[in-house]
């Protein structure tokens, strides 16, 4: 009868001559995906929602969004503009990068009129008087297909005279 | 395409986790790990077909995974020292009846649970074993003393 079982190379299986560091990769792999996680509980990889703020002369615009998502994620857009002085037709632009790849569920309040200028979303809100603040909430949910990194820009206008703009980056993760 | 490209990952993935985690943990199926292994189907089968419920989306991602698992049964039946890599190797945790405390510090074992596979192979002491080997599958084969 042989020493060991068929298959086992004892130097190897049982010196473990060669395999001392086996159990350091796997321990390296584990910190690997402690490391996924730790960056998950710092919201690296969303949906924690972040606020940017642009002040001009007539008007504050605020947005608060996520700056990271992930595919089939629903997430809120809030917009909030507030009037220093009042504003005869208050008007957001949204970059289509805003919602190319996303399902719009929902827009509240539902704006005065909606309508597309060089392939942005413009969205008229109305009079603002002075020291109004107005809310618009914008419902997404990303589309499965999207991934990447986009640039959203939008505009506050009163007509068709510019105020200002904010410029947001979205990281879409698979 | 996009479908296939999440299978394949889903696929990787989860084999990289298997090879991590340990070969106990993967053998033992008390029901915490049952219920944990149909909660980490559900997960998996979230990020592979999302919101595709098509015929054709099951066909993409079943059909892709059976491919990998065809290809990677492929290289370890051809490369051995890619499945030394891929499935592990055996390791002795009892050498003619000495039991190898390191071995199973390192496959975090604890002599117990030696203890408790030996009785299910209907030995009723570790001094009666020749061999123990903590094969790649995750079970112990125990081979008596004569």
């Amino acid at each position: 009868m042989a020493d060991q079982p068929d298959g086992i190379v004892l130097p190897r299986h049982r010196d473990l001559q060669g395999r001392a560091w086996h159990p350091w990769v796997r321990r390296c792999l584990l910190g690997v995906v402690v490391l996924i996680a730790v960056l998950a509980l710092v919201g690296v990889f969303g949906q924690r929602p972040s606020t940017t703020r642009a002040s001009a002369a007539p008007a504050t615009l605020s947005v608060s969004a996520p700056d990271a998502v992930r595919g089939g994620l629903l997430y809120q857009a809030r917009f909030t503009i507030d009037a220093d002085e009042a504003l005869s037709d208050a008007t957001l632009v949204l970059s289509s990068s805003w919602l190319d790849g996303m399902t719009v569920n929902t827009i509240e309040p539902g704006p005065v009129n909606e309508a597309s200028r060089n392939g942005s979303l413009v969205l008229s809100l109305g009079h603002l008087p002075a020291g109004a603040s107005y809310v618009l909430f914008v419902q997404f949910q990303v589309n499965p297909t999207t991934v990447g990194r986009r640039t959203l820009r939008t505009e506050l206008q009163d007509g068709d005279q510019p105020i200002l703009t904010i410029t947001r980056h979205l990281r879409v993760f698979p | 395409m996009d479908i296939v490209l999440r299978a394949a990952f889903a696929f990787g993935f989860v084999f990289f986790l298997t090879r991590i985690v340990g070969r106990r943990e993967l053998s033992s199926l008390e029901p915490f790990d049952l219920i944990m292994l149909i909660v980490l189907g559900d997960l998996v089968q979230q990020g592979v077909t999302q919101s595709d419920y098509s015929v054709t989306g099951l066909v993409l991602a079943a059909g892709t995974i059976a491919l990998l698992q065809v290809a990677v049964s492929y290289v370890n039946y051809r490369f051995r020292r890619v499945r030394q890599v891929l499935a592990g190797e055996p390791i002795v945790l009892i050498d003619d009846g000495r039991v190898l405390e390191q071995h199973l510090s390192r496959e975090r074992l604890t002599r117990e649970e030696l203890e408790e596979q030996a009785r299910l192979s209907q030995l009723d002491s570790l001094d009666k074993v020749r061999w123990a080997v903590l094969e790649t599958s995750g079970q112990i084969s125990f081979i008596p003393k004569q």
